[in-house]
């Protein structure tokens, strides 16, 4: 495999950085939930370095401690709409005809809704849990990774390889993952990583529109959700959650870019 | 070309069907009870008021009977009652839609009118000074939260430095004349901001890897042998090559945007579509929520035929199928 970028590098260490963070967060999950009301939307200061929110509890040990979930999510998210995505494309892609003509429609539909529309929908109907979100963007994002699984496929299985495979005696699913997947891969993964930082992005937008985690587990939109309400007093509670948002997604997406230069330059070998 | 247009518009039967099923599917498998409050509200119905609602709106019938008689009522253009104000749903939307429709509208152009500058001069000279700094710019755009950026935006322009109104559409009472017109942008100017930096981004970046692409082509070449300038050369000639992917993406920039507009909206208390949608998500107000998704996508699957259609006029490579 060819070698990272320099940024790509720098944000392969962001994400390992932040990973470690979310590995200490036991020792910050105290805090986070302890509420003192005479230290409400206190100034960030020694004590406490990003200040605190409307019910007193340290900023910093909150965005901390919300590390893992935000993570967690964007991470599995992202694979459920990859193994979604591939699915579906490479069903199209092989079987063609009246099998394409359905999925890709199906596509085509999903493509249709404004993402947020159909998040919303499903997140607010569904029993508010992690597994809900996970559920409501991995179901939502799909259709992009399928889109392009199908290209691949199609082009794919006219070549040498596929065709020796069937004729060896392979059955369809075998042929699809062990002979066309690892080609189609590179691509998909640098798409995943992509994915990563756009379902941290969607799971902030949900948690921070009410309809996220529920009770204390909150991840850092549903603590950007309270700043609205103190926009006037309190800046910290928009500034630090979101810095924290930011640089994770920028983090991903820089990941991803390097990614893709790596496996471009490396000629599209994992 | 007539061939062409002709299949797309009979692919395009299916898919309106299928997107009616999923519409009607998403909001009636759905648990929780209509035109109320969620799972241990105090204001949810219970025994014989429960049993009323279920009555009055046909929530006991089976769900293929259902879905027959809504298709048929909306085939009408019929989208009957908000459960929440009763309310005609048509007119809810009538009074959202401008709104929304002002914000967005406003938003696209900008962000065309700065993105295709932007990248047909990055593109112009890849890994220049220029392609670098807007790249990077670009990638921050596209990484920043919505919200975050708005909440950034109130913070100092309308908290700290007062210059913009925090909030809303217009002053409580607007000054008449030219006056109000100012009062109506400067309540513009943040919310269509937080809504174009996105598809700003997305945008430019297309752009810039189409020019930079057809830069080096051949056609690109033989323009500036014949003695057109550099401008017109990557202007009437690598713009082109940009041109036909943004072309193709262009019907499905118009859900984005209202994605987005249901943050933005939200936070700057902006009666659209947007803050509609999500208000009657919270409420579950299905015959809201079933009329806006429907029409939100009808709406995208037709932008996307034109935008396909569009991008076959501008290359006949699409009309044969040759590119996608």
């Amino acid at each position: 495999m060819a070698r990272l970028p320099g940024s790509g590098r720098v944000a392969l260490a962001v994400v390992v950085g932040l990973w470690a963070i979310a590995a200490s967060t036991p020792l910050f999950r105290e805090r986070a939930r302890e509420i003192r009301l005479a230290e409400r939307l206190l100034p960030p200061s020694a004590a406490h370095p990003f200040g605190t929110d409307d019910l007193g509890r340290d900023l910093l040990a909150r965005i901390v401690a919300a590390t893992p979930i935000s993570l967690t999510i964007g991470i599995v998210s992202a694979a459920v709409s990859l193994i979604v995505g591939f699915t579906v494309g490479a069903t199209a892609g092989w079987f063609g005809g009246a099998v394409d003509l359905v999925l890709s429609r199906t596509i085509e539909v999903v493509l249709c809704f404004p993402l947020l529309f159909l998040l919303l929908a499903i997140a607010a109907f569904l029993p508010p849990s992690p597994w809900t979100i996970i559920a409501a963007i991995g179901l939502t994002t799909w259709p992009g990774d399928a889109r392009y699984a199908r290209g691949e496929i199609l082009r794919m299985r006219e070549l040498g390889y596929a065709h020796a495979a069937r004729t060896m005696g392979a059955t369809t699913p075998r042929i699809l993952i062990r002979h066309l997947l690892p080609n189609a891969l590179p691509p998909l993964i640098v798409s995943a990583a992509f994915g990563v930082g756009w379902s941290i992005l969607a799971e902030a937008s949900l948690s921070f529109l009410g309809v996220g985690l529920p009770g204390p587990a909150t991840s850092w939109g549903g603590i950007l959700a309270a700043a609205p309400s103190h926009i006037l007093e309190a800046w910290w509670i928009a500034l630090f959650p979101g810095v924290a948002l930011f640089l994770t997604v920028s983090a991903y997406n820089l990941l991803a870019e390097g990614l893709r230069t790596a496996l471009s330059e490396g000629g599209g070998r994992v | 070309m007539i061939r062409y247009v002709t299949r797309r518009l009979l692919l395009a039967v299916p898919t309106l069907f299928g997107i009616t099923v999923v519409v009607f599917l998403l909001v009636h498998l759905a648990p929780g009870s209509p035109g109320l409050a969620g799972e241990g509200s105090l204001r949810r119905p219970t025994g014989h008021a429960a049993e009323e609602m279920r009555r009055l709106y046909g929530l006991d019938r089976p769900l293929p009977e259902r879905f027959a008689k809504w298709m048929s009522r909306v085939a009408r253009f019929d989208l009957g009652e908000s459960f929440v104000d009763h309310r005609p749903v048509s007119e809810r939307i009538r009074e959202a839609l401008p709104n929304t429709l002002l914000l967005n509208g406003t938003a696209l152009v900008l962000a065309l009118l700065i993105a295709i500058p932007l990248g047909v001069i990055a593109g112009g000279s890849p890994e220049g000074t220029f392609d670098r700094a807007s790249a990077a710019a670009l990638f921050a755009l596209y990484s920043m939260p919505t919200f975050w950026a708005a909440l950034l935006l109130q913070t100092l322009l309308a908290v700290q430095l007062r210059w913009l109104p925090l909030y809303g559409v217009a002053s409580d009472s607007p000054p008449a004349g030219a006056a109000g017109l100012l009062d109506r942008l400067a309540h513009l100017a943040l919310p269509v901001t937080c809504l174009t930096y996105g598809t700003l981004a997305f945008i430019a970046r297309l752009v810039r890897s189409g020019v930079a692409e057809a830069r080096a082509g051949d056609y690109v070449l033989a323009a500036r042998a014949r003695g057109a300038s550099r401008r017109q050369a990557l202007w009437r000639h690598a713009f082109r090559n940009a041109l036909v992917p943004l072309l193709t993406l262009a019907g499905l920039m118009l859900p984005a945007l209202l994605s987005g507009s249901v943050i933005v909206e939200r936070i700057f208390v902006w009666p659209g579509l947007g803050q509609l949608y999500l208000d009657s998500i919270l409420s579950r107000d299905y015959p809201v929520i079933l009329a806006l998704s429907l029409l939100t996508a009808a709406v995208t699957l037709l932008a996307t035929l034109a935008s396909d259609i569009a991008a076959a006029i501008a290359d006949p490579r699409v009309r044969d199928g040759t590119v996608s």
